[in-house]
């Protein structure tokens, strides 16, 4: 059993809070990514937990031993945690062979030499990276490195697997592949993994849940559905795919249902919006693969006129001009230029409080 | 890639847990590491302060505080001169160092002169010889009686020159420091981006116009960086002041303090330490006014990422001129003095007026070989380089890996303790080292050994080896460390199994340049050494004194070739780097 529980983590460098108060729960065997832009402090927690970082305050454990408590004065170094981390460079050590690699971890340990041999040869076939033991790191390409780099992490059976941009040096058809290989394998050796990303897509596909990070904190934490689908708030929204904004007054607030009117004076209807009062400001967002061009469905309508279009191979990405604004539209249909109505669904339309005006 | 999976072993945690034996092992070796370099570098330094505060020797009990020695260095009636002297020569030579390095570099590294790969690397070759070994082929070439000197008498019937005067020390000396400038700024030189120059050539404007435009400002980080090092090089500098000035009773700060210190037969213990204090605090300031003057030198990173080559200037007619005045540099500034020490080493006698086949001999070489002092030195000379570089380059080694490579909290100041022998001149070190012997029982041992003398050489030249080994761990990566820090391994097992091998190449260059320097060092040795621990330099500076002008000769060869000898060898068979 191998839970990871932060409690209230804080990493300050000075005047700048690099993570501030993050709490988490990770469950044993459970895949959970930190997504977050550069700079929001996802990569300083994984170092956090790592024991690579020493944080300024909070409480971390893993598997029921704590690594880190402020109030007790408890820090245990990075060799004693027993954890594995990949690096986004890899980091193979590049003056030992891929066998070396993978042996260091199991000298360190004093494991017999017959069952070194044994637990190399696993981690190796696991990767499939067997038949190159021999070779130097600067003799393999990107995806091998990356292999091996798990292989030398796996080895060694570690409590937690922590992956720091894993594959953000691959080319795209690569990271593609290496994606879906990485899945089966987590769930194969029932590791217990905390994955560091700025991509949604790798994100949403490998994950259990998703812990959205943004200056310091965590924003939102839940499946890749839940953010998907009901981002908490704008951020989230524009960050996770891409949305589209409106600004507008909400006009009625009825039966679970909310009027929005925009400054041109055309009005969305969204669902939800629970708890916002005639005459506030609301923000809205709608993605672009959502908006369904020529009307032709049950929502809000809202005139516009096309003004740019561009051919994406299996799609058309389209900028309508509404009101003055421009908004994208993703659809499989070939239009002209020219007027156009796009139809919102109520329920594909996310609604949050608009800051105050400024 | 296919996403079969194989037999998988199970996530059992525990059984593979790392060992837990040396879990405070690290903050041991980290404060270990660090005091003994405090020591290394303190304990020199400490007596040398005290002693100038106190009304008697250092070793002398009964002992008040007091602030007459500083009273008396004012009031002595040479400290006047000592410090006139010692200012008007360190311009002087600072100067001259400054305009010929510069000009060699731009020669050679951004014409089309021709011969410019063959003065590249000679222009270079007397930063191999010590100032020791140029002083007296100074003095054998051009000194009132030297063969060079002699020669032009004859021609003209009148003294030519008189190299034992300010001017005349300042030349010599300005001739030696110049390769260090030419260094730098060749460095810079050939770094610079091409683009910057294409720059100024697209705007319009013509080759001269560029070099002292864009070329020559851009190399002021090069120029203030070697302006400073060349003035204090000058101001500690012992040798040249001693062998050039000392004969007509020119008196330098250094002379001044081996004299009193160390010749004279009643030693003002007071006196001395004021003198050495002041000269520590104007170079400590001088340092500090280096390091503060070049810390926003970021707007003159002209290193662009192609590695392509920047149009060389063409000089046109004034091509030959310009070869001209590299050759007669080289000739007359390094050619000569290392070939009259040659031609004195095979003489019984060096003069224009005496054919030389009349005064061909090896006497010079069976007497260094069958002279037991002689012998000593030579044997120690090579003991100590090979043995204190090896020492010196782990010490460094494990110096630069705490600065460098671990969280350890002192590390920035370990840095600066690591890099201030610096400001500490040769002969300070020795001076200080001798106070500390004298005053701690404990260190009796090391008296009168080789071993105090491997211990203040490591110290006067962390500083060089740290430059030698510092860039190189500043461009590994920190993942790798990181990596194995998770995978299980402590600070110091890391420093051991991945960044010792990935550092090698600059270890091996630490360990040449420390070897170098130590075969070649003399002024740190000179309070030190005894019957039985004399070193090639020492042993030369006192014979000159007494008149054996061929042996110390010899001898001064035979260092050269051993320098010689060793940098081809390491360059050749191990590719080390030694100056680029």
């Amino acid at each position: 059993m191998a839970e990871v529980v932060l409690r209230d983590l804080v990493r300050r460098y000075g005047e700048v809070v690099a993570v501030d108060r993050v709490s988490l729960t990770v469950a044993d065997r459970e895949f959970v990514t930190l997504l977050g832009p550069s700079g929001c402090g996802k990569s300083t927690t994984l170092a956090a937990i790592a024991g690579l970082e020493r944080p300024t305050s909070g409480f971390l454990a893993v598997g029921g031993e704590t690594f880190f408590d402020s109030g007790k004065g408890v820090f245990v170094e990075a060799e004693h945690r027993n954890l594995g981390l990949v690096f986004q460079s890899y980091a193979l050590w590049p003056h030992k062979t891929v066998q070396e690699n993978v042996a260091f971890p199991l000298q360190l340990r004093r494991i017999a030499r017959a069952k070194q041999k044994e637990l190399i040869h696993e981690a190796l076939a696991l990767v499939e990276m067997e038949s190159f033991a021999d070779r130097y790191p600067s003799q393999l390409s990107g995806g091998q490195q990356q292999r091996v780099a798990l292989a030398r992490t796996l080895v060694y059976k570690p409590k937690v697997l922590l992956l720091d941009e894993p594959l953000s040096n691959l080319d795209a058809k690569l990271r593609d592949r290496a994606r879906t290989w990485l899945r089966h394998l987590q769930r194969e050796v029932g590791i217990t993994t905390i994955y560091v990303t700025h991509d949604q897509t790798e994100a949403l596909s490998l994950s259990d849940r998703i812990a959205v990070m943004s200056k310091g904190r965590i924003v939102q934490l839940g499946t890749p559905h839940e953010i998907y689908e009901q981002p908490a708030d704008p951020f989230v929204a524009d960050f996770i795919g891409t949305s589209n904004f409106f600004t507008g007054e909400v006009m009625e607030q009825a039966g679970g249902r909310l009027v929005v009117r925009l400054a041109d004076g055309q009005a969305i209807t969204v669902e939800g919006g629970d708890g916002m009062a005639r005459g506030s400001r609301a923000t809205l967002a709608v993605r672009p693969e959502r908006i369904h061009v020529g009307g032709g469905t049950a929502g809000s309508l809202l005139k516009g006129r096309i003004t740019e279009r561009a051919y994406m191979g299996a799609r058309w990405l389209y900028t309508v001009e509404v009101g003055g604004q421009a908004v994208r539209v993703e659809t499989e249909a070939d239009l002209a230029s020219g007027e156009v109505a796009l139809g919102l669904p109520e329920r594909d339309v996310a609604v949050f409080p608009a800051p105050a005006a400024g | 890639m296919a996403t079969k999976i194989h037999a998988a072993p199970a996530a059992s945690t525990g059984d593979l847990a790392p060992p837990r034996s040396w879990r405070r092992r690290d903050p041991l070796l980290q404060y270990g590491i660090a005091l003994a370099c405090l020591l290394l570098v303190a304990a020199p330094i400490l007596p040398i302060i005290y002693q100038s505060f106190i009304d008697r020797p250092i070793y002398e009990d009964g002992q008040a505080l007091t602030l007459v020695n500083y009273a008396n260095l004012v009031g002595a009636p040479e400290f006047r001169e000592v410090l006139g002297n010692t200012l008007l020569f360190a311009f002087l030579s600072t100067v001259i160092a400054q305009v010929v390095g510069l000009v060699t570099a731009i020669l050679v590294g951004r014409t089309d002169v021709p011969w410019r790969h063959f003065f590249g690397d000679a222009l270079l070759w007397t930063l191999f010889v010590s100032h020791l070994v140029l002083a007296l082929g100074w003095v054998i070439m051009y000194g009132p009686s030297g063969y060079i000197t002699g020669y032009v008498m004859q021609l003209t019937g009148g003294q030519p020159w008189n190299l034992y005067t300010i001017p005349g020390l300042s030349l010599a000396a300005g001739l030696s420091l110049a390769p260090l400038t030419y260094l730098y700024c060749i460095a810079s030189a050939t770094q610079q981006d091409p683009a910057l120059e294409e720059a100024a050539r697209v705007a319009g404007a013509g080759p001269f116009r560029i070099l002292f435009s864009v070329t020559i400002p851009l190399l002021r980080p090069a120029l203030v960086y070697s302006t400073i090092l060349n003035f204090v090089i000058a101001l500690e500098m012992l040798a040249m002041p001693l062998f050039l000035g000392g004969p007509v009773g020119l008196r330098f700060f250094t002379t001044f303090l081996y004299e009193r210190g160390f010749e004279a037969p009643v030693k003002d213990y007071g006196l001395v330490g004021a003198a050495a204090v002041v000269l520590l605090i104007v170079i400590t300031l001088l340092v500090l006014l280096q390091n503060r003057l070049l810390r926003n030198a970021q707007r003159f990173v002209t290193v662009g990422g192609k590695a392509s080559r920047p149009r060389l200037l063409r000089l046109g007619r004034l091509r030959w001129a310009a070869f001209a005045f590299l050759l007669l540099y080289f000739v007359f500034g390094t050619g000569a003095v290392i070939l009259g020490l040659v031609l004195r080493a095979f003489t019984s006698f060096l003069s224009p007026l005496v054919p030389l086949v009349d005064t061909l001999t090896w006497d010079n070489w069976t007497f260094i070989f069958s002279y037991p002092v002689y012998v000593r030195s030579i044997v120690n000379t090579l003991e100590i380089a090979l043995v204190g570089g090896a020492l010196g380059t782990v010490f460094i080694a494990l110096v630069a890996l705490l600065v460098h490579r671990s969280q350890w909290r002192w590390r920035r100041q370990l840095e600066f303790v690591a890099l201030y022998p610096r400001a500490i001149p040769g002969i300070l070190v020795g001076l200080g080292a001798f106070y500390a012997v004298t005053l701690m029982p404990f260190l009796g041992g090391l008296r009168n050994t080789i071993w105090i003398l491997v211990l203040i050489y490591i110290m006067r030249y962390l500083p060089t080896g740290f430059g030698a080994v510092a860039p190189t761990l500043m461009q590994i990566g920190h993942d790798l460390d990181r990596a194995a820090r998770t995978a299980g391994a402590d600070w110091w097992t890391t420093c051991r199994r991945i960044l010792a091998g990935l550092i090698r190449p600059a270890l091996l260059s630490c360990f040449a340049i420390l070897f170098i320097h130590f075969i070649k060092e003399y002024s740190a040795a000179v309070f030190l050494y005894a019957p039985g621990s004399e070193v090639m330099g020492t042993v030369m500076l006192s014979f000159w004194a007494q008149g054996e002008a061929g042996p110390v000769a010899a001898l001064a060869v035979l260092q050269i070739l051993v320098v010689a000898v060793f940098v081809v060898v390491t360059r050749k068979l191990f590719k080390v780097k030694i100056y680029g």
